[in-house]
């Protein structure tokens, strides 16, 4: 597309400043059931997101439609919000920064490998969770994505930056019946290395998984010390980030208002984002166009910084982080590869001291079950029961109930399984003195 | 949004292969977007998503695809991909298209995107000060407006004559957030979004947004001195219109042709089984005129309809779709839905509820010796293999003798579908309808939560106030 019409036509219409992202995707889907193919989808969609800076105030506007009439749209809806807004904006749109830091973690050879063969994996792990127990009665949502990302982003000083990425996503569930008892357990792999990918280590895993549920039951009600299992700690630590959001903090809706390098949680946490890793979630430039940087957010248990974008960045005198995003009508925060420091012992180390407690394995309803603002949750779970050190019986239908900031003040310690999940989040297991655990 | 020949082309060109069903479904979806953050305007956002899905089924095999470019090459290309999945041989050459008239039952006046903004802005700042005045200690208030027009188009083909639609939904919501805080106490926040198939003349006369905007203030600072829920599992009481997301979670989401026709639903083979107590009734009725989850015709063309799911405790039907439909021998019955073009359809809930009962609301709290009632949901979610469903209580209180007496936050009931359903002892004579979006395999779509008070005789609570005295 030739961008230079539309800063032209902005230009023309009294935008003074102005920025366009052209966003690209393409993906493929394959997902099995019972040995045939259940669904297979192929999409590409592209759309053009656009902010400018009209009579002082900022306007934006967003089209998935790409034709010739797309940049006068924009034009007409960065106008239109812009005439509404009741926010001026003193700091303007953002030149660009001095150095940016480009990698390519784009793998041009997982597009080369032939469709058959990406069906070919998906069925074999599809037999290889049947093949693991003969208790297994489904293989469910056993699905392979893989998907491309493009992006291109102007601005009216001249700023260009591209960006190119691809991952692969596996998705697979095992469902297991004994006597009555149906089980599940559901697991995600994601790379954009193919090769990493172990079909029989997955599917072992999932099985194991689901199997081990069986006799489930809720246990007494009480305060135990809890294991959470790493894939529990990734959403609540995006939830602690939350908090650490400066817009939240500048509207007095975060409980880490004033907290700023002081210790806000044990001393065993340390948050790191790392949008420079070369990994799958590598990011060198925000939506605002600001250069991207790693930075701690809390170390040892004290809070570093907060995340800005570069409005709430001017409000408080600092600079902006790198954190900005497209909002709706705005530029909002976000974070990614957030990287929590893993401690040193392994799962079976990290659990070897409690007598008896909880392992958790699994959460659900946490979107409605948790207050962030005041960090109160409340919600369903399952896991094990821990005894002498060791995991003992399934547990199923519970509830796990605390504070977030209490809940990391009261953190004993993380394992060193650590790996980076797809939601962009690295953690171990962690081990907290006390929550609140509702049975019978 | 293309024409009928180049449709009948790429009809023709997804057919190739032995396909003997084929569709394209175009979207044009303009949204908008007014927020007032503590009375300020923060942001005016409008958006525009565009595109269209191609499905091909052959027997009970079916493929998708998806593009936001409409031309000819784009179209024809995504066709050709899609029915290279499928070996053999055309059945089917389509001739001609038809053109098939939508009954609309959800008439509007007033269109949303004709109301100027300053007009939605003045709307919402009196919003905001209806909540301010509630109490010093609210500190947050976030007042947005969401509207959106979406104009569709299927043209699909079993035979030489295919068939094309158009419709077009519009749906306006107001949502509001308040959030109170005191040193002692921390931060709670309190939400409220009721929402229409319908036009400005009923958020600003119909509903009563003044009451909705003092409640969502009132709720965040009692919020704060709230005691923390207790645990264990004893009796509680669900009030009506949102409390109907227990059945939503519990049952609806079970009872979908998306998992029932794989059998992995706990209500696989349920029909002409009781499943639940004898006094429930349900229903996913996606023609009530101008109710959230209502449209004149489902995502595959097919007129929307009132499907009773349960009967005095019996389940007697599903929520069946076109492709699940084949799996089960069933009929599709009008509740096919999607997020977007991005989607393939699948069967989805509409505006499902329990049906009303016999006992008065206040009587059932009066029977009720100790217990928690619990008046509004946040929202929860359901593993439908198992049946297992959480939700979490945004406002909840204590039944102590038959009264109600003080809040509890952190609240959160766990059970499994089949077991909840048969412990419903006691249903109310106020039903009424609540809305939310349910996120699920073909997106996010709007819909009606419902029931009238009800009363589950045990279920698992979870909290940290010990225990219930």
């Amino acid at each position: 597309m030739n961008f230079a019409k539309f800063f032209a036509l902005a230009k023309e219409k009294g935008i003074e400043q102005s920025q366009i992202k052209l966003s690209k995707s393409s993906s493929l889907t394959i997902k099995l059931f019972h040995h045939e193919i259940d669904s297979y989808k192929v999409a590409n969609s592209q759309s053009l997101i656009a902010c400018g800076l009209y009579k002082g105030k900022l306007g934006f506007g967003v089209s998935q439609k790409i034709d010739s009439s797309s940049f006068s749209f924009l034009v007409d809806q960065i106008i239109l919000t812009a005439s509404y807004s009741e926010k001026p904006c003193e700091i303007g749109l953002f030149p660009g920064s001095p150095k940016y830091k480009k990698r390519n973690v784009y793998n041009k050879e997982l597009s080369l490998i032939p469709v058959e063969k990406k069906i070919a994996l998906v069925k074999e792990l599809e037999n290889a969770i049947y093949a693991a127990d003969s208790r297994i009665t489904d293989a469910d949502d056993v699905t392979y994505v893989e998907g491309e990302g493009y992006s291109e982003f102007y601005n009216s000083f001249g700023l260009k930056l591209k960006q190119k990425d691809n991952n692969f996503v596996i998705f697979a569930g095992a469902i297991a019946k004994d006597k009555g008892e149906t089980k599940t357990f559901y697991d995600v792999f994601i790379d954009n290395d193919l090769s990493k990918f172990n079909v029989d280590k997955f599917a072992k895993s999932i099985v194991s998984r689901a199997v081990s549920k069986f006799g489930g039951a809720p246990c007494a009600s009480n305060k135990y010390p809890t294991v959470l299992d790493k894939a529990v700690v990734s959403p609540l630590i995006g939830y602690y980030l939350s908090s650490t959001i400066a817009d939240n903090v500048q509207r007095h809706s975060s409980v880490l208002e004033g907290k700023l390098n002081q210790k806000v949680a044990s001393s065993k946490l340390t948050i790191e984002e790392k949008p420079l890793a070369k990994n799958l979630f590598y990011s060198f430039f925000d939506d605002e166009g600001v250069a991207t940087q790693n930075h701690f957010i809390i170390k040892n248990g004290v809070l570093k910084t907060y995340l800005y974008n570069r409005e709430t960045a001017a409000k408080d005198g600092v600079e902006s982080t790198g954190n900005g995003a497209w909002g709706s009508g705005k530029f909002g925060t976000t974070f990614s590869n957030i990287f929590v420091k893993g401690g040193r012992a392994s799962f079976d180390e990290l659990i070897s001291p409690i007598k008896e407690g909880v392992y958790i394995t699994e959460i659900a309803g946490l979107g409605t079950g948790m207050n962030a603002n005041s960090g109160n949750f409340s919600c369903q779970a399952e896991g094990y029961m821990i005894r002498d050190g060791k995991i003992a019986e399934p547990l199923n239908l519970i509830t796990i109930s605390g504070n977030l900031f209490k809940m990391f003040k009261d953190l004993k310690g993380f394992s060193n399984r650590t790996e980076i999940d797809d939601s962009a989040v690295s953690v171990g297991d962690a081990y907290i003195k006390s929550l609140s655990i509702g049975g019978k | 949004m293309i024409s009928k020949q180049l449709a009948i082309g790429v009809l023709n060109e997804a057919l190739l292969t032995g396909g003997d069903y084929a569709e394209i479904y175009l979207e044009e979806n303009e949204s908008s977007i007014i927020s007032l953050e503590n009375g300020t305007v923060d942001r005016v956002g409008s958006s525009l998503t565009y595109g269209a899905g191609i499905r091909i089924l052959k027997g009970t095999e079916s493929v998708y695809g998806y593009t936001s470019d409409l031309t000819k090459k784009s179209l024809m290309e995504l066709a050709n991909k899609l029915s290279s999945r499928f070996e053999g041989e055309r059945v089917i050459t389509v001739k001609e298209i038809e053109n098939q008239k939508v009954k609309v039952i959800n008439k509007i006046k007033n269109h949303l995107d004709e109301v100027k903004p300053e007009e939605k802005i003045k709307y919402l700042k009196e919003c905001y000060q209806i909540t301010k005045e509630v109490s010093p200690k609210i500190v947050r208030i976030i007042d947005n407006f969401i509207n959106n027009k979406k104009k569709i188009e299927i043209f699909n083909a079993e035979g030489e004559v295919g068939k094309h639609y158009k419709n077009s939904e519009e749906r306006g919501r107001l949502t509001m957030i308040a959030m109170a805080s005191t040193e002692e106490n921390g931060i709670e926040s309190y939400f409220t979004g009721p929402g229409k198939y319908a036009g400005w003349d009923y958020f600003t006369s119909v509903l009563d947004y003044k009451e909705e905007a003092k409640k969502v203030g009132e709720k965040a600072v009692m919020m704060l001195t709230a005691k923390e829920c207790p645990s264990g599992r004893f009796p509680v009481v669900i009030g009506n219109g949102w409390g109907g997301v227990i059945f939503h979670e519990a049952c609806g989401h079970s009872l979908e042709a998306t998992s029932t026709a794989k059998g992995l639903s706990v209500f696989s083979h349920s029909i002409g089984e009781q499943i639940a107590s004898p006094i429930v009734s349900a229903f996913d009725d996606g023609t009530i005129k101008n109710e959230w989850g209502s449209n004149n015709i489902d995502s595959e063309g097919h007129v929307t309809m009132n499907n009773q799911l349960i009967k005095d405790g019996i389940c007697v039907g599903f929520l069946v779709d076109k492709a699940n439909g084949r799996k089960l021998n069933m009929e599709a019955n009008g509740c096919s839905r999607r997020e977007s073009y991005r989607y393939a359809p699948t069967s989805r809930m509409s505006n499902t509820y329990i049906a009303k009962g016999k006992d008065k609301p206040e009587d059932i709290i009066k029977d009720t010796k100790l217990g928690i009632y619990v008046v509004n949901f946040g929202g929860g979610s359901v593993e439908p293999s198992t049946g297992e469903f959480n939700f979490s209580a945004s406002e909840a209180y204590i039944i102590r003798d038959g009264k109600i007496c003080e809040p509890v936050k952190g609240c959160t009931l766990i059970g499994s579908g089949k077991e909840v359903l048969m412990n419903i002892d006691r249903v109310g004579n106020d039903l009424d309808l609540g809305q939310g979006m349910c996120e699920s395999l073909s997106g996010l779509v709007p819909v009606n939560v419902g029931q009238p008070t009800i009363r589950i005789k045990e279920i698992t609570v979870g909290g940290r106030g010990g225990k219930l005295e």
